[in-house]
């Protein structure tokens, strides 16, 4: 059962959500009835659907909680379903949802959106400037999903989500990836879905550190540059993965560096497997950075168990840089991603609220 | 552990305490034996761990005796 507070104005009400540490700090839309109403309707769903718990503070997410979050953060209706399907994926066990909020690391569910609903239920951007300021359903969409981790799943910080510092992604960290462009299949296809299905995935996943790297078309080796430099960023001594190992870690391609990997001849398994192999550092490196984590012994510790530890998409705008992010590789599950069908069979179209909706997921105002 | 009936004592810092709280209300287990430790521990060298285990050794003990009783 959702709790109702009642203010005299709504300056009043978001005063009151801000005090009882009901938001991420920011200014929230009011969750009226009517609007939380509507955000349900637009799920297709009943508002006491349970979706499941939430750790650690394992409250009930239905359908109604979760369009209250949905709400506050800004969302359009027809955003609902890839919210739902975010907030499905997180609860899936594999994704070590108590522990990741709780932990110390900065981790985030980074979301990633494949498919169809990028556009229906958007449009969720994978173009230039995807994980910055400007996309209404990146923005809302990641920060909805925030808001149920806090208020559904009771995770505040210094408190319940003991995160030394965080990061911004915290807030939000959404995208989509630009399956129109990308020379590889979809992420998703590679995560065992079908090309028609639409599919969130979410990572635990640091904030993105910016890999450069200019290509050299006279260079028929420059791929290799490109991949070492990546491999570099992913799982550097100084990651969870190269000293932890084992846990699942993101590569966001631009379009040139895609590009080059491709024309190299290398599909997505291959540039996995590349990364994968060059992610691997002596024993003896670690041990004399931290002796606490490296014992002393012959060998390399590989920072990636296979390469499907490796997730791998393209999304940004075009030039030198890519992004790479490292994890927290723990929890029962090693930092697992989890992947969630969108379902919008039973959306509904709310009249009035359906507005900016474009064909592409890039759409230019 | 202490759900499936095993002797078990949480070892808890001084920063992370009102976490273990939090997390032992949310699970329904509110008085689930835990034990302050000082904060922090990790890093803080053998000489101070083994202090610390010989300070809080007997109240482990008492912890997991409460268990069976």
């Amino acid at each position: 059962m959702t709790d109702l507070f009642r203010a005299e104005s709504e300056e009043a009400a978001l005063e009151d959500l801000h005090t009882r540490g009901l938001t991420d700090g920011l200014p929230v839309v009011i969750p009226t009835p009517d609007r939380v109403s509507q955000m349900v309707l637009a799920s297709g769903q009943e508002a006491d659907m349970v979706l499941g718990t939430m750790g650690p503070g394992h409250g009930l997410a239905t359908m109604e909680k979760v369009a209250v979050a949905a709400v506050m953060a800004g969302c359009l209706p027809d955003y609902m379903p890839i919210v739902v399907a975010a907030v499905k994926a997180v609860i899936e066990p594999v994704f070590d949802l108590t522990e990741m909020q709780a932990t110390t690391h900065c981790t985030a569910p980074l979301i990633i959106v494949n498919g169809p609903a990028r556009i229906s239920c958007g449009p969720v951007s994978s173009g230039y400037g995807a994980l910055g300021p400007g996309h209404r359903a990146n923005a809302s969409i990641g920060r909805a999903l925030r808001l149920t981790m806090m208020n559904i799943g009771g995770a505040r910080p210094g408190a319940s989500d003991m995160a030394l510092l965080g990061h911004p992604g915290k807030f939000t960290y959404c995208l989509a990836e630009d399956e129109e462009n990308s020379p590889f299949p979809p992420l998703h296809t590679t995560l065992g879905f079908g090309k028609e299905d639409s599919v969130v995935t979410v990572i635990g996943a640091e904030a993105p550190h910016s890999v450069i790297h200019s290509g050299d078309g006279d260079d028929p080796k420059q791929h290799e540059g490109l991949l070492d430099m990546l491999a570099i960023g992913v799982a550097n001594p100084a990651t969870n993965n190269a000293m932890l190992s084992s846990g699942t870690a993101t590569v966001v391609l631009n379009p040139e560096h895609a590009g080059i990997l491709h024309r190299a001849g290398l599909s997505r398994e291959d540039i996995a497997a590349e990364i994968c192999e060059r992610c691997q550092h002596p024993n003896a490196e670690l041990h004399q950075l931290s002796p606490g984590f490296a014992p002393s012994q012959a060998g390399v510790r590989k920072a990636f168990r296979s390469p499907e530890q490796l997730l791998i998409l393209m999304a940004g705008g075009s030039g030198l840089y890519s992004m790479v992010m490292p994890s927290w590789c723990a929890g029962t599950h090693r930092n697992s991603p989890s992947s969630s069908l969108v379902d919008f069979e039973f959306a509904c179209e709310i009249p009035g609220a359906e507005m900016n909706r474009s064909t592409s997921p890039n759409a230019k105002a | 552990m202490a759900k499936l009936g095993v002797p078990a004592v949480a070892l808890v810092t001084q920063e992370f305490w009102p976490q273990g709280d939090f997390v032992a209300r949310s699970l329904g287990m509110p008085d689930v034996p835990r034990v302050k430790l000082p904060h922090p521990i990790a890093g803080t060298g053998t000489a101070n761990m083994k202090a610390v285990a010989t300070q809080v050794a007997l109240e482990v003990i008492k912890a997991l005796e409460g268990c069976l009783d």
